[in-house]
């Protein structure tokens, strides 16, 4: 197990994480970081809008980035020309 | 030994010195456990319920992908699996978060005191009801409340009953949670978390930090969480 710290900077400016989760390796790293983005935007969503400009920085215990997820990198868009189409 | 579930039971009707007598002897052994110990597994029949005396419990239940849901936390004083005494097996999981310190109580010696005890018997009743309300809320929260207001009511919530058995100075205490325990408690995830508890702390309301939380604002903070302690049924008065 290892320590990974999840830092979200958005809109809102940076939230950082002091506290850390112990998981197996960078692969459920990455599987926490994206399931954090995404539910972060189902919250915009709920609230009406969608914001993918933000992203998880994902640091390891020695506080170095070991991966960046970009929110717009979290969620597959579909539909986005069909307001064009119609 | 049970001596906060006495100041519990006690919050909400008198105990006579006859009761606490037979309460007190109804346990038959405290164990210490470590953190993270499932001390009660669901599907197995049951003999003795637990007591927490000491540290942070809770109920939860799994899905196949290992999806957790706390359905409640569990403070010093609760009788955290009394309902195992009439349904005698249970269908979820109670854990321990941090080490704690539980009392057994025999399912025989709380048959003897239903038999013998019934204004006792009525209160402890009265436990096993309050904690269907408080899951209630929860639902409420899991099922409505935005995150915002599901952290916020958490947190009201505990402050409310540490109080009552003597474990909050005020609007502070000691909260022994990771980010993952709380978004497993309120159906979130420990990024949300973060950052929901970020916002509640830059509007002044509430800071959780180093396993201590300080309510600056306990106003504001009921506010947004729509906080009424009424299911918590905290008038004292016969029962």
């Amino acid at each position: 197990m290892a320590r990974f710290f999840f830092d979200v900077i958005n809109g809102t400016g940076l939230v950082e994480d002091d506290e850390g989760q112990d998981l197996p390796g960078l692969s459920a790293a990455r599987d926490v970081a994206i399931e954090g983005a995404r539910s972060i935007i189902k919250e915009d969503v709920l609230m009406g809008f969608i914001d993918l400009s933000g992203r998880v920085e994902v640091r390891d215990a020695d506080r170095q980035t070991v991966l960046t997820i970009p929110f717009h990198d979290a969620v597959e868009l579909r539909g986005l020309d069909a307001g064009a189409a119609s | 030994m049970i001596d906060k579930l006495l100041l519990k039971m006690r919050r909400r009707d008198d105990v006579s010195a006859e009761e606490e007598t037979i309460l007190r002897a109804a346990v038959s052994d405290v164990r210490e456990v470590a953190a993270d110990v499932t001390v009660v597994r669901a599907d197995v029949d049951l003999h003795v319920s637990t007591v927490l005396i000491d540290g942070l419990m809770c109920r939860y239940k799994d899905l196949g992908n290992g999806e957790r849901q706390i359905t409640e936390l569990h403070v010093p004083g609760d009788f955290v699996d009394l309902h195992s005494f009439p349904l005698k097996r249970l269908d979820h999981n109670v854990m321990s978060l941090v080490p704690s310190r539980i009392a057994l109580v025999p399912h025989d010696r709380i048959l003897a005191i239903t038999e013998t005890q019934p204004h006792l018997t009525r209160l402890l009743w009265f436990m096993t009801t309050l904690d269907a309300a408080i899951h209630r809320e929860w639902q409420l929260s899991l099922g409505r409340r935005t995150s915002l207001a599901r952290v916020a009511h958490v947190l009201c919530e505990l402050q409310m009953r540490l109080d009552i058995v003597g474990l909050a100075d005020g609007m502070t205490y000691r909260l022994p949670l990771t980010q993952v325990d709380l978004a497993e408690c309120l159906g979130l995830t420990p990024i949300h978390v973060n950052r929901t508890l970020r916002e509640l702390r830059s509007q002044g309301l509430v800071t959780f930090r180093s396993k201590l939380v300080s309510i600056d604002n306990y106003g504001g903070l009921k506010r947004i969480a729509e906080f009424n302690p009424d299911y918590l049924y905290l008038d004292k008065r016969p029962r």
